[in-house]
């Protein structure tokens, strides 16, 4: 309990806006380059790593719904918060386990949490939207579809075909940052000793 | 400026007047209704009887209507192709080369594209007719901690801050030669010199925006009082709690419907 | 109303100390100013009495730091709020970004304080009047200029009625013209003999007009104390780090060519230059 309080201290919570802005900034960034990948919870992962896995579960739930605010969507966005949440809350367990100390362990950590992602996703895209995510990405669930797969699986397949990978990048970045940063920003930091 | 209150229009309507609590409850209900109550039709109804109105009143329909067009289409085709193609079994009505049309699977589209279509525009028109401080007031009044409402505002106002500052390491990125036109590769290998930056740099914000906040006392426990007031009736809340009794009837006739036939048995 | 005694703070993970047995005393109602170049211990000494040094940079605090009776070490932060308020360099990251117009930013420490809502509003228009932004009132903070944004960081600080207001080089990212207008309102601040402040500034032609007393830091130790025309024209200025003004290197050049050589008070400001070589 105490350190639940510790973590949900001041700094993180004036680091969860930053973290959000983080996430659309990034995600537009992406989009602009025209890269087939998200990479819009890099904010969320970060604030998992570094302030525990409650405060990334907090970041990635409010970010979905602030996302919804700015952009007027929110179908793409409030229905899929608690898959938001449950990044944040593995990059926290992963941080909590020292997996952002090195590299590939952030990558497989970011792979996981992909899959983890693309798991819980699908009922949510299966049981709100009839199996559609209403991108480009629903031809790959028709073709799933058309071989006889149930839509729930075609669901979690359709995800696994981005989720991981994107993940993955995303938890790199995050160790990126974290090695890059001078000591005393870590510093700050609740989980600092975890994340060094 | 409206860019700082998030979507919201303003407009002097009485359905802006109203308390926000009643805005979110009345489309919660809305949306439920939309949701629960069996049948293909049943969200396009809600629609037209319970959110049309309501935003002439409001003088947002134009808003809505085009930012709900633009968020549904997509849905709706991908909705149309799977599973009217693509539904297991069914009755056929009509044959598309390779591909049938199901009849399950064009009532299923229609009903999903009328959910969405409720959802989205039931969401807009809180967003367009609400401010959203009003809301967040509103539910910490209720109970919702002050320190998610201060991190849903703040959030709001850097965002625009943010997007300034990607632009601005984008142009100084391509003014020192970065490549962001071009192969696959090249674009991928643009995106580190832009995203870094723009991280790092924020990073250090946090520290002092965390001072600022522990110096006007947010830190501290204990009850808070507001200069926003928010004003209530007495008929809103009565209409408010006339709304949730709908709702928990709707719920209520969802279960006995779906317990009925195996009682029955 | 402030006492340090024999304070030293080592930063985490840092063998210098940044402060070294700092004792001091600063009566209430004073306007004491603290020069010193960078990395002298300004900064740190600032936190120090705002609190933040300790609880939240950590570190070693030996010694204690006593701001208006309440001993900063054993107490939290949320409890020095009210008592103690800080000012900083960057304007934007202090406007907390939860109220979308000026008066309900410089009311949000009123509504941490639990201040009921008819006392907020005249202390607001008053604080608002102060810092001279009343016209700005329903303006979004984001909107502001730099020197406007900083003025509101004071208002929204003094509001809070604290018994001693730091200011960590308040104007060393604003233009010249949002400098200016920061030094009026620190002037008036001055003028008024309720405040006891702390400045610490670069700008030592500023400091001069309006500060009761001048505390020199260099390397976290405290080495000149006293009224700013004799600590800003001492000649031992240099050995610190530090650049007399524009006016005592006039003024020295003029004695080193002859003219006044029994002064041995320099002028510092323009008023006392104008004086010096009347």
């Amino acid at each position: 309990m105490e350190k639940l309080k510790r973590d949900f201290n001041t700094i993180a919570l004036a680091m969860i806006p930053i973290a959000i802005a983080i996430n659309i900034a990034v995600g537009q960034i992406v989009k602009a380059l025209r890269i087939p990948l998200y990479l819009d919870s890099i904010g969320t992962v970060f604030v998992g790593a570094v302030a525990g896995p409650w405060v990334g579960a907090v970041a990635g739930l409010l970010s979905n719904i602030v996302w919804a605010f700015i952009f007027g969507d929110v179908t793409n966005t409030v229905p899929y918060a608690p898959v938001a949440a449950a990044i944040g809350f593995l990059a926290g367990v992963f941080g909590k386990y020292g997996w952002f100390k090195s590299w590939w362990k952030a990558v497989l950590g970011g792979a996981i949490t992909g899959v983890v992602a693309s798991l819980l996703s699908a009922p949510i895209t299966f049981y709100l939207f009839g199996g559609v995510v209403g991108t480009g990405m629903d031809v790959i669930t028709a073709a799933f579809r058309s071989q006889g797969m149930s839509m729930l699986a075609a669901n979690f397949l359709q995800g696994l075909a981005t989720d991981p990978l994107d993940k993955a990048i995303s938890f790199l970045v995050v160790y990126l940052i974290i090695r890059t940063l001078p000591d005393r920003y870590i510093d700050r930091f609740s989980r600092a000793d975890d994340i060094r | 400026m409206s860019a700082t209150y998030g979507l919201y229009v303003s407009k002097q309507t009485a359905i802006h007047r109203l308390h926000p609590l009643t805005k979110l409850t009345y489309v919660l209900t809305c949306l439920l209704i939309a949701w629960i109550v069996p049948g293909v039709w049943a969200p396009y109804i809600v629609l037209l009887v319970g959110i049309v109105p309501v935003a002439l009143m409001a003088q947002v329909f134009p808003n809505v209507v085009q930012n709900t067009i633009k968020t549904t289409i997509p849905f709706a085709i991908s909705l149309f192709i799977v599973q009217g193609l693509f539904w297991t079994g069914g009755t056929i009505i009509q044959q598309l080369g390779p591909f049938s049309l199901k009849e399950e699977g064009l009532l299923f589209a229609i009903r999903g594209t009328g959910r969405i279509i409720i959802a989205v525009s039931g969401f807009l028109l809180l967003s367009y007719a609400t401010r959203s401080d009003e809301l967040m007031l509103a539910l910490s009044q209720k109970g919702l901690p002050s320190r998610i409402s201060y991190v849903i505002l703040s959030t709001l106002q850097i965002i625009p801050r943010f997007q300034h500052k990607a632009n601005t390491i984008l142009d100084a990125q391509r003014s020192r030669g970065l490549e962001t036109e071009g192969s696959f590769l090249i674009r991928t290998r643009a995106l580190l010199p832009l995203v870094f930056p723009l991280l790092l740099g924020s990073i250090v914000d946090i520290e002092e925006r965390a001072i600022a906040l522990e110096v006007r006392a947010f830190g501290r426990s204990g009850p808070k009082t507001s200069l926003l007031v928010l004003h209530d009736t007495n008929r809103q809340r009565l209409f408010r709690r006339l709304l949730i009794l709908v709702s928990l009837g709707v719920i209520a006739l969802r279960i006995y419907l779906w317990l009925a036939p195996r009682f029955a048995a | 109303m402030i006492s340090l005694s024999d304070v030293t703070y080592h930063y985490p993970r840092s063998d210098s100390p940044a402060l070294s047995n700092l004792s001091l005393e600063i009566p209430a109602g004073q306007f004491c100013a603290v020069i010193g170049a960078n990395g002298s211990g300004k900064s740190t000494l600032c936190s120090a009495l705002a609190g933040f040094v300790p609880h939240f940079y950590r570190g070693k605090l030996t010694g204690s730091v006593e701001v208006a009776g309440i001993d900063t070490a054993g107490s939290s932060l949320a409890e020095l709020a009210g008592t103690v308020g800080l000012v900083f360099a960057n304007p934007f990251n202090q406007i907390t970004g939860a109220r979308f117009t000026v008066r309900e930013e410089v009311a949000f420490g009123l509504e941490n304080l639990g201040v009921p809502l008819a006392e907020m509003e005249p202390r607001i228009d008053e604080v608002l009047a102060f810092v001279r932004l009343t016209d700005l009132a329903d303006q979004s903070p984001y909107a502001l200029s730099g020197g406007q944004q900083q003025r509101l960081a004071i208002a929204s600080v003094l509001v809070m009625r604290p018994k001693i207001l730091v200011l960590d080089e308040p104007t060393s990212q604003l233009d010249p013209i949002g400098s200016k207008e920061v030094f009026a309102v620190l002037r008036d601040l001055a003028a008024t003999d309720e405040a006891t402040v702390v400045l610490a500034e670069q700008k030592l032609e500023w400091v001069a007009t309006f500060a009761d007393r001048v505390l020199g830091l260099h390397k976290g130790k405290l080495v000149a104390d006293g009224p700013p025309a004799e600590v800003l024209s001492s000649l031992t200025l240099t050995k610190y780090g530090l650049e007399p003004t524009r006016y005592t290197q006039a003024a020295r050049a003029a004695q080193a060519a002859g003219w006044r050589t029994d002064e041995t008070t320099l002028p510092v400001t323009l008023e006392q230059a104008v004086e010096f070589f009347r």
